[in-house]
């Protein structure tokens, strides 16, 4: 099964969010359950990134670049970028990885590659 | 509402403090009592960010209240990121003008050097939003380097401007004795040498090390106090005249327009209107230079400056001291230091330094109106305060 | 008899090459001269490093007194094969870098000691010295350890350093790290700053005096002495920081 990373679209109003809330932030729905989860497009643009190295001390690489992705339906999302020159405007897609590991467990997130 | 006054301040130098916490909240509070002329406390709000998780001292108000010998009155610990010094003098703010209490102290500390620095920055970086940015290992600098990079595409900052932020705030910072790094830098030796680029590395592409704001110790403490206390102290009258907080999204990457940041702009209006003064009315600054970038943008933000033209008057010298409106005298956080639980009042002890014309070697002329703003957070919890010279 | 005890005491050094001196600019924008000292030169320094010896924190005073008696040894004949180099900004002291040769191929890195903060001088020294054993001595590796958190951040995790956890180091027998020489070329472009030849004018006002450090390491002002002194039966923190204020007047301001 292809893993995915889910949109919380409102039942109300249809405005989409990332990451979950519980209240919309366009027609301040407060419905218990009132979002449908939608999974997220896997492709956008690249709109800002750094190459970043002050990381926590649980990773275990020197550096690490992350930006920030304009998916295809508008919704924005942070991850890491696995490209080797990244330019800001710039077509990626989106990959579901491992993203942070500890001794005990793993985290899946976002990975933004070259489309 | 009844007027609120500043009737005494205390600071610890910023830098690395051995010693416990709560110690380094009381030693600031000892000098502001000192200042004050030991007037009788009702009640007491301590800010801290981090006791918890890098000290292991939760309560911290607790410990505090008691190690002053101040119980039985009153204590609370205030958390707020790292505008939880600002935060904590809204509280005390609040506590005076309706009325509950006559006089209060704020005392804020915070001990980030006890952990080494890959410890510190994950502590801070615990403030992010857990699943849709902490585990990506997003840490402050990163989210400043992202913001960065699309203000300078926006308005053609360059790393120059940065540096330039960062040598007057380090000159500033020589001038302050209470400040973490007395040490001048100059743009040829972080810019232009041969040698810049192991001199100032690149922490988060495109902000450099000399960018970003030290890992501090530190504490602080003002004493507010109602007119009628402040009437029999005998000290220059300073009036806390304004209080402005706003927030915004959890994650940066939700902002409508990821270059603004709405809640500088929605804090500093409020604390002005409150005070009844515009922008530039304002004689002195202090604002939350946590990276150099966010001076820029700050100063632009709380209405000094157009959007995109802050580095302008950085480069025609309007920011430095003895310009037009100078910004971060103490040094801000990038030379005074940035214990983050209390930078908040470190800032407000420097404005009422100003105000009161003690500030010395680094007295701004004629300082009557002084304006802070404190960042908690990336920007989505900002606490502004404006000061007045009364009297 | 004294003298004929002396020539068993004293070892025999093997002739090192002299460590061509080099300058840089640091952040303040002051020239820094990173150059190898001679045995003569040693009683200026000592002068310089006693005092940190009493700076409890940011681990100067181990780092100090253990630089103090490196250099005592190197002075007195009582260390094999051992090379100390410093830096200078204006003449005056602003690091000390030493270690030894431990055989042709390994080198034995022993202190970094920064008398002037928050320019890397400290850095540059180091990578001074790694310059020293691998491309003027030739080693093809360096045994490393770090005394302070400061020390292990820049050195392991800026060079990626090896474990050598095999061999104790002569620093207390704790187990070793390693610079390799690829790890070396690695690094070379951006830790290893500096140019040659130093200008003669700057190369001479370097070698006339080592000037004292201006602004060096200072112990803290212990600002809270009384009240640390409940933790302290003994009330030595009381008594110190007692003294230590006598030592250096009142600080300016309500420190």
């Amino acid at each position: 099964m292809e893993l995915q990373v889910y949109g919380y679209k409102c039942r109300k109003c249809g405005q989409l969010h990332y990451p979950f809330r519980m209240v919309c932030k366009k027609c301040k729905a407060n419905e218990p359950h009132g979002f449908d989860p939608v999974p997220l497009p896997k492709k956008g643009k690249l709109l800002t990134y750094t190459d970043l190295s002050t990381l926590p001390a649980d990773f275990n690489v020197a550096q690490l670049t992350l930006g920030i992705v304009e998916l295809e339906n508008g919704i924005r999302v942070t991850g890491q970028v696995r490209i080797p020159k990244p330019k800001t405007g710039m077509a990626v897609r989106i990959n579901i990885e491992t993203v942070r590991s500890s001794e005990f467990g793993k985290n899946l997130g976002m990975v933004f590659t070259a489309a | 509402m009844r007027n609120v006054y500043v009737v005494g301040v205390g600071i610890t130098s910023f830098s690395r403090l051995e010693f416990p916490i709560s110690e380094i909240a009381a030693y600031p509070a000892m000098m502001a009592l000192q200042d004050a002329g030991n007037p009788k406390i009702d009640h007491l709000y301590v800010s801290n960010m981090g006791g918890g998780r890098v000290n292991g001292q939760t309560a911290l108000a607790s410990a505090v209240v008691d190690t002053l010998s101040l119980t039985p009155i009153g204590a609370e610990t205030i958390e707020n990121g790292p505008a939880s010094g600002s935060s904590a003098i809204k509280t005390g703010f609040m506590a005076v003008a309706s009325g509950l209490c006559d006089t209060v102290m704020v005392a804020g500390a915070e001990r980030m050097r006890e952990v080494n620095n890959l410890e510190a920055t994950d502590f801070v970086a615990t403030l992010t939003h857990p699943l849709a940015e902490y585990i990506y290992g997003v840490t402050l600098p990163s989210l400043a380097g992202m913001f960065t990079r699309l203000y300078m595409e926006k308005y053609g900052v360059t790393s120059r401007h940065l540096a330039m932020v960062a040598v007057k705030n380090h000159a500033n910072a020589m001038l302050n004795p209470f400040a973490h790094l007395h040490q001048p830098i100059t743009i040829e030796g972080i810019l232009d040498s041969p040698e810049a680029l192991t001199n100032n590395p690149i922490v988060a592409d495109p902000l450099r090390f000399f960018d970003m704001c030290p890992v501090s110790d530190g504490g602080a403490c003002v004493i507010l106090a109602c007119e009628e206390v402040a009437r029999k102290v005998k000290r220059p009258l300073v009036r806390l005249a304004g209080v402005g907080q706003a927030t915004d999204t959890h994650c940066v990457h939700e902002r409508e327009n990821p270059t603004d940041l709405l809640a500088v702009r929605g804090a500093a209006a409020q604390a002005m209107k409150m005070a009844g003064i515009k922008p530039s009315d304002v004689s002195v600054a202090e604002l939350h230079d946590a990276f150099t970038i966010l001076e820029i943008a700050e100063s632009e933000e709380v209405g000094f400056f157009k959007k995109g033209e802050g580095h302008l008057a950085l480069e025609r010298g309007e920011t430095a001291l003895g310009g037009k409106i100078p910004i971060n005298p103490s040094g801000g956080l990038k030379g005074k230091g940035h214990p983050v639980g209390a930078t908040g009042i470190g800032q407000a002890h420097e404005i009422v330094t100003q105000l009161r014309g003690e500030a010395k070697k680094r007295q701004v002329k004629n300082a009557k109106i002084g304006l802070t703003t404190n960042f908690g957070g990336f920007g989505n919890n900002v606490v502004s305060l404006v000061f007045k010279r009364e009297d | 008899m004294a003298v004929e005890l002396e020539k068993i005491l004293r070892p025999v050094d093997a002739p090192l090459p002299p460590f061509p001196p080099k300058f840089m600019k640091v952040a303040s924008g002051e020239d820094m001269v990173v150059r190898q000292v001679s045995r003569e030169e040693i009683p200026d320094l000592l002068p310089h490093v006693e005092p940190l010896i009493h700076v409890e924190r940011d681990y100067y005073d181990i780092v100090a007194v253990r630089v103090y008696a490196e250099l005592l040894g190197y002075y007195r004949h009582r260390v094999q094969d051992e090379y100390v180099l410093i830096a200078q900004i204006n003449g005056e002291l602003a690091a000390i870098v030493n270690g030894r040769s431990l055989n042709k191929d390994v080198g034995v890195s022993y202190h970094t000691l920064a008398l002037r903060r928050g320019l890397r001088v400290g850095a540059h020294a180091f990578a001074a010295k790694m310059e020293y054993h691998m491309d003027i001595l030739g080693h093809k590796e360096v045994l490393i350890v770090a005394e302070s958190p400061i020390g292990f951040r820049r050195w392991m995790i800026e060079y990626h350093l090896e474990k050598r956890f095999n061999v104790a180091h002569e620093l207390g027998g704790v187990p070793s790290w390693a610079l390799t020489k690829p790890l070396f070329d690695a690094a070379r472009d951006t830790l290893v700053v500096g140019r040659r030849p130093v200008p003669e004018a700057l190369l001479k006002k370097a070698q006339a005096a080592i000037l004292p450090p201006s602004n060096p390491p200072k112990p803290p002002a212990d600002l809270l002495g009384a009240t640390r002194s409940m933790n302290d039966p003994t009330a030595s923190a009381l008594l110190l920081s007692r003294q230590r204020l006598a030592k250096l007047g009142e600080p300016e301001g309500k420190v």
